[in-house]
């Protein structure tokens, strides 16, 4: 469509235009999103290629100094009067040595069969034989290690390299006190990130690493450390979560991730809608007492909230305040099972999560409100445009322009939102096959298996799950965004 | 604007005809004041009942926890108001220790070591600078004082709360270095007359008269403060069951909120500021990082902190561990503020020879204050609402929940019935400090989440 | 020579041998798990263990609060760091039997265990033909509490709806769990047990609830469903304005307080002309498999001490626990007991609980719900049927 005509176009036939064409061009993206890919996959083999070529050539040119730090690390920098280096290298090294040869290799060579020796009774005591658990953990954090250890040797000897040439070209080397001088200066992100680093590492990525793997082996409550082993099964969990019939764990799964972006999507946009509907009566003109109201809504925030959902998802029971009283006024002559039924108990879910999540979002529209100049509004009522017209054509462009990654990450959190489903109704009423709930979202059927079913390997699998659907919407949305935006309309 | 009696008018003027006329306004606009005023009460009809239905579940839960559990039996019975007004719950959860007398006794002795320590402070401060003596011996100086007013305290804190002298050696060195440390530093900071580089900044204030006394009844307070931890440690008090879980809380909440925070601005300030290979790599990786969910990870962070011995009676240590070990992850909020203070600052500062540490510390700190807050704020808030994590650590370790797990057991299972107005009572007391704190700090969570959202 | 040789080793001999037998016994750290409400009395009771046997007295044996629902998932998730005695209920011992987590009676011990307890007391701890646990108590049962001014002939339920209607009042029974739910499956004529190996996997599942008996007791939950003073609930304490409650003994504390002078219980009553009936569950004391012999032998004592019949006797002394002990059980202060008497009524028209699938329970709750939720009213008998079918057929896919 050439521009003149597209310009022609009213906005929601614009929409529709972009939206064609986005899935027009998918199966291109995508070609490219692929090429790309193979392209990426190419240079780093390709680096590779070049950084083993680069290791002979630095063996070649190399003087002893360099060569002896092929075998021992540090040497060569030591040789060379940087003793800090030198020392921090030898000390890794010597660490490395020490735990491939007590713990690490032991582990390794165990990785492939996470154990065979079966624990036995010796008269009535137990001696435990393998630790599967532990075989992968300590098996995963080794392969870690050696990782660690060839990119820290190949540091070094590219160092090595570095020094050889700076001291054949005449320039002096930095000494160590030159080396922790820098810790404060040009070295300062090392610094700043070092502890960072190592926490995310050993407490998110290992653990991460290590549920993936979990998801293919068959490490569940029949295959216990340290009394049972499990092992590896390779695809089976992934086909039982996604297999089809009624009555199975792929209904299920079908069934909760359904119901996870639906009360994703109300969650996020009616707590934001209202929240600005909110954010907009209590910011109007001639409207008194702006901070009271603001402050008694905002109090809901500060109260945690194991105290307040507590106390609320008591209330709806069935001999709850609400039911009794409904009942004394002769409104209802039956309790309302509102933790009962399916449909009632998700409605009441997404109701009290607007009790919940307006005051967030009014305070955030209240503070983006006052951003926008308030001339765009006088301007406007000169024009003689009423409320709405101003709201739609100014406050909302405005607001879903600023809050577009807002709305991203508030949806994201709602998927994962785990306190308010907890909390009010466990996930019951349950009657889905795997022990799954009709309110649960995939992170409160993960938290059943992992802490109540003790079926690691299911919940590993639906761990991953919630990943894949997250990276797909997150990838989506992202590319949807600049396309539905524009910026000239905007302006 | 009062409704004027005489009818509005528009004055148009007709060029073609040179006439100056006088047209009545259509009715429309004359009553757009009735039709505001209507609009204007719908609104304040629709805020009130808001406000009451978002107040009514607090109002009764308060109601409720007055309801004692000896004389009015039932969890959520179906009336509102409790027949007798009675104190039983509270009562229950201050049971077989000794709080309020322990308080009292802390509070007066906290007072006194306190004024001393200022005034010493004080003093000995302001004649060593004068002198301008070299740094280590003011601090040398300033330590020793300290260090005495902490055993003064130490002995007296002994003494008072019927502990019996050198009965713990550990905690008493614990505060020792912390009463003294925290005393020299408060003293540097608030007694300090001299800092070129604070004083090369634009914009910056000299002092008044009045800034002398306000640093003084600050330091004084802060010495109170740091006086009663001490005593924590020193002469702890007899604790209920409540108590200790809302004192593991409490001190879970402050070391994460300190350590958080010093990470998060860590990491912020570095993917801010600094450029450095890997910055981009990093930065895509907690992104993706950030899509696994956080419970994926339960079992494996369990058996990692039971080989550190971190579980069941070491469950608060290793509680605070899985907090801040990955808080780095939590950065963009921070990111995004450091990303508004401008460029020029930094490379001004480095012109002038200062190294990024300097930067970053002597610079950027200070400026950073809306933002520190408002991280030391979450950090300090999250561990109060925390269940999940918290009960599994724990391991059934009853002396290493926190307040959560506790009040959560008391409502939902099974073995405790009639818990349900402790559960108000204990609710009661954890919420009034907590939304007392964050409607104190309100502006800097608006200013955190609206400057992260807002930029995107 | 040989002689004095021969003599030196038959001293030697001598002496090892009674070292070794005064070195029995066992010395060290022991844990143990029991209800928030038995900590205090636990302790009590390992005092007296440790009078009553010199070589474990210097044992150091700490007891924590952990309720029996939460015991078994701790247990399983990290034996190690878990009890070495923990208390936990019947419902739980396939899931531990399975993971390795409890470990046999010793054998000595288990003939008494069979002799001196109740016969579904002993079929709860058997997985196969091994004991996995000591029995502790026998009154994991329900029967019925009631307002004597309000309720004045608890034998029918229709009778006791009438009651309750007439004074605006509700009786409470929880149908949408699938513990209580059996009181009319059950007592219709209807069989749902499975079988299981001695590794704690069930095998087979025997259910006919898709039968003209099935079909009688549904119908007779949704008329119940439909009473105006019906409430879905078994939690004295939380109840509001009950008059009759299906419940069981560790309520009878908070009945008696409720009732007042009104406090009475009797077994399940009639409807529909049959008698309901449900299951009998029981408590039971494990032991963690242990890596060591002398700490093993001193866990087994410890729990074969806690659950002999004069500690049950001393423990419903002190938290109305009804023992499972047969003698304990005919003691004038157990019979006295009115609650206990109502149990012990309604426990003859129990079958004892045994072993089953986790999923058992959510798919029974889904059951019960929808009898709340009103989704039967009206229906005829073949929608009723399918809905039972579904119920077996789904049943029987949990085995094997």
């Amino acid at each position: 469509m050439v521009d003149l005509d597209y310009l022609k176009l009213s906005k929601p036939q614009k929409m529709l235009h972009d939206l064609g064409q986005f899935f027009a061009r998918l199966p291109g993206r995508i070609g490219g999103g692929l090429k790309g890919l193979a392209l990426a996959v190419g240079r780093c083999l390709k680096g590779l290629g070049l950084s083993i070529a680069d290791l002979f050539t630095t063996f070649k040119n190399g003087d002893w100094k360099t060569r002896l730090s092929y075998l021992v690390m540090g040497s060569g920098s030591m040789a060379r009067g940087q003793w800090g280096r030198g020392l921090l290298f030898f000390l890794f090294q010597t660490v490395f040595n020490l735990y491939m040869v007590n713990f690490g290799i032991g582990y390794l060579s165990k990785l492939n069969t996470l154990g065979v020796v079966e624990t036995y009774k010796e008269g009535r005591k137990t001696v435990y034989g393998d630790n599967s658990f532990l075989i992968l953990l300590y098996g995963v954090l080794t392969l870690f290690f050696v990782a660690a250890f060839i990119y820290t040797w190949r540091v070094n000897i590219k160092q090595n390299k570095i020094s050889q040439q700076l001291l054949a070209s005449g320039h002096k080397l930095k000494s160590t006190k030159d080396d922790l001088a820098s810790l404060a200066d040009s070295q300062f992100h090392k610094t700043l990130l070092a502890l960072p680093t190592l926490g995310v590492f050993v407490f998110t990525i290992l653990p991460i690493f290590f549920m993936i793997l979990v998801a293919f082996t068959n490490f569940d409550y029949n295959h216990q450390p340290p009394a049972k082993l499990f092992t590896w099964v390779g695809l089976e969990n992934f086909r039982t979560l996604l297999s089809s019939g009624t009555a199975s764990y792929g209904d299920t799964f079908r069934q909760v991730l359904f119901w996870t972006l639906v009360w994703a999507f109300f969650a996020t946009f009616l707590n934001y809608f209202l929240g600005m509907l909110v954010a907009i009566m209590i910011n109007k003109k001639g409207i008194r007492l702006k901070k009271v109201w603001r402050t008694i809504l905002v109090m809901t925030i500060a109260i945690p909230q194991f105290v307040s959902l507590l106390y609320v998802s008591k209330m709806f029971a069935a001999d709850g305040l609400i039911n009794t009283y409904l009942m004394k006024w002769h409104w209802i002559s039956q309790p309302i099972p509102f933790w009962t039924d399916p449909g009632w108990a998700r409605f009441t879910i997404i109701l009290i999560n607007i009790w919940i999540g307006i005051p967030y979002l009014m305070l955030i529209a209240t503070g983006i409100l006052m951003n926008i100049p308030a001339d765009l509004y006088e301007s406007a009522r000169i024009d003689g445009a009423n409320a709405m017209q101003m709201y739609g054509k100014i406050t909302l462009p405005y607001m879903l322009f600023v809050t577009g990654p807002y709305l991203l990450t508030s949806f994201t959190g709602n998927i994962n939102n785990f306190n308010v489903i907890f909390l009010l109704s466990q996930g019951k009423p349950m009657g889905l096959a795997g022990n799954a709930g009709y309110t649960d979202l995939l992170i409160t059927w993960l938290y059943r298996m992992t802490v109540t079913d003790t079926n690691y390997k299911i919940a590993a699998v639906i761990g991953i799950m919630v990943f894949v659907v997250l990276a797909v919407i997150n990838l989506v949305v992202y590319n949807l965004i600049p396309s539905v935006k524009n910026e000239e309309d905007f302006q | 604007m009062a409704d004027k009696k005489i009818p509005e008018v528009d004055i148009i003027v007709d060029e073609k005809a040179g006439v100056i006329k006088e047209v009545e306004q259509p009715k429309k606009l004359r009553s757009k004041k009735g039709h505001e005023r209507r609009v204007n009460g719908t609104i304040y009809t629709v805020l009130t009942i808001m406000s009451i239905v978002w107040l009514v579940p607090f109002v009764f839960l308060v109601l409720q926890s007055f309801r004692s559990y000896k004389l009015e039996k039932g969890g959520m019975v179906d009336y509102l108001i409790p027949k007798t007004f009675s104190l039983d719950n509270y009562a229950f959860l201050f049971e077989g220790s000794n709080f309020f007398s322990w308080c009292g006794k802390a509070m007066l002795l906290a007072a006194a070591v306190a004024l001393a320590a200022t005034l010493l402070t004080h003093f000995l401060g302001r004649s060593l600078d004068r002198a301008d003596a070299s740094r280590g011996k003011t601090t040398l100086t300033l330590g020793a004082a300290m260090a005495v007013c902490y055993a003064a305290l130490a002995i007296a804190a002994g003494a008072v709360h019927g502990q019996a002298l050198g009965q713990r050696l550990v905690p008493a060195l614990l505060g020792l270095v912390l009463f003294t440390a925290a005393g020299v530093i408060f003293a540097r900071i608030y007694l300090k007359q001299d800092d070129k580089l604070l004083r090369s900044l634009p914009g910056y204030v000299a002092e008044d008269k009045h800034e002398g006394a306000k640093k003084v009844a600050t330091l004084a307070a802060e010495l109170w403060a740091l006086a009663l931890l001490c005593q924590c440690i020193v002469a702890p008090m007899q604790a209920s069951q409540y108590i200790r879980w809302y004192g593991n809380t409490l001190t879970i909440a402050l070391f994460t909120a300190v350590i958080q925070t010093v990470i998060v601005l860590s990491v912020s300030y570095a993917l801010s500021r600094l450029r450095f290979r890997g910055r981009k790599l990093i930065m895509n990786t907690v992104l993706v990082l950030g899509l696994f969910p956080g419970f994926l990870t339960m079992i494996t962070l369990y058996f990692l902190l039971k080989q550190m011995g971190l579980t069941q009676a070491g469950a608060v240590p290793g509680l605070i561990l899985i907090y801040c070990a990955s808080s780095g992850m939590g950065y963009y909020i921070s990111k995004g503020f450091f990303d508004t203070i401008p460029k020029s600052l930094d490379e001004s500062a480095r012109i002038d020879g200062a190294t990024r540490f300097q930067v970053f510390l002597k610079i950027i700190m200070p400026l950073a204050k809306p933002i520190v807050i408002y991280t030391v704020l979450m950090a300090f808030m999250a561990p109060w609402g925390d269940y999940v994590f918290a009960s599994y650590v724990a391991f059934g370790h009853q002396e290493g929940y926190n307040v959560a797990v506790g009040l959560y057991n008391w409502v939902n299972t099974n073995d405790f019935q009639n818990y349900f107005t402790r559960f108000c009572a204990g609710g009661v007391l954890v919420a009034v400090p907590i939304t007392a704190l964050f409607m104190a700090l309100q502006k800097y969570y608006v200013e955190g989440v609206t400057g992260g959202a807002v930029k995107g | 020579m040989k002689k004095i040789l021969s003599l030196v080793l038959a001293v030697a001999l001598v002496l090892t041998l009674s070292c070794a037998a005064l070195a029995e016994g066992y010395s060290g750290d022991l844990k143990v798990w029991v209800a928030d409400a038995a900590v205090d009395f636990t302790n009590q009771q390992i005092e007296a263990f440790k009078a009553a046997n010199p070589e474990f007295a210097d044992m150091t044996v700490s007891v924590e609060a952990v309720g029996e629902g939460d015991a078994a998932s701790k247990v399983i998730t990290d034996v190690d760091a878990a009890a070495d005695i923990f208390g936990f209920a019947q419902d739980q011992l396939a899931r531990m039997v399975a993971a390795g987590a409890v470990e046999i009676v010793e054998p000595a011990n288990a003939e008494v265990v069979k002799a001196e307890n109740d016969a579904g007391a002993v079929a709860a701890v058997t997985m196969g033909d091994e004991l996995y646990a000591y029995p502790l108590t026998s009154d994991n049962g329900y029967f019925l509490y009631y307002d004597k001014s309000v309720v004045t002939d608890p034998s029918t339920l229709e009778g006791i709806l009438a009651d309750c209607e007439a004074a605006g009042k509700s009786f409470y029974m929880e149908i949408n769990s699938g513990w209580y739910q059996t009181a009319f499956f059950f007592g219709a004529g209807c069989t749902l047990t499975y079988e299981s190996d001695n590794d704690g996997n069930l095998t087979a599942c025997n259910v006919d609830y898709a039968s003209e008996n099935g079909l009688k007791a549904l119908k007779s939950m949704i008329a119940l469903a439909n009473s105006p003073a019906f409430v879905n609930g078994s939690s004295i304490s939380n109840a509001t304005n009950v008059a009759a409650i299906v419940d069981g003994t560790w309520d009878t504390e908070a009945a008696k307080e409720l009732f007042g002078d009104n406090y009475a219980a009797a077994k399940l009553p009639t409807v529909d002309g049959y008698q309901m009936s449900g299951f009998g569950g029981f408590k039971m004391l494990g032991v963690k498999p242990q890596e060591d012999e002398a700490k093993l032998a001193a866990c087994d004592a410890l729990a074969a001490w806690l659950s002999s019949g004069d500690v049950q006797l001393a423990r419903y002394e002190v938290l109305g626990w009804g023992p499972s002990n047969l003698a304990a059980q005919q003691s004038d202060a157990v019979k006295a007991d009115v609650a206990l008497s109502a149990l012990a009524d309604q426990l003859q028209y129990t079958i004892p609980q045994g072993q089953y699938p986790g999923d058992y329970w959510s798919l029974a709750t889904g059951l019960g719900d929808n009898i709340i939720g009103h989704k039967y009213d009206g229906a005829d008998d073949e929608a009723l049927m399918t809905a039972l079918t579904e119920f077996q057929d789904t049943c029987i896919s949990y085995a094997g």
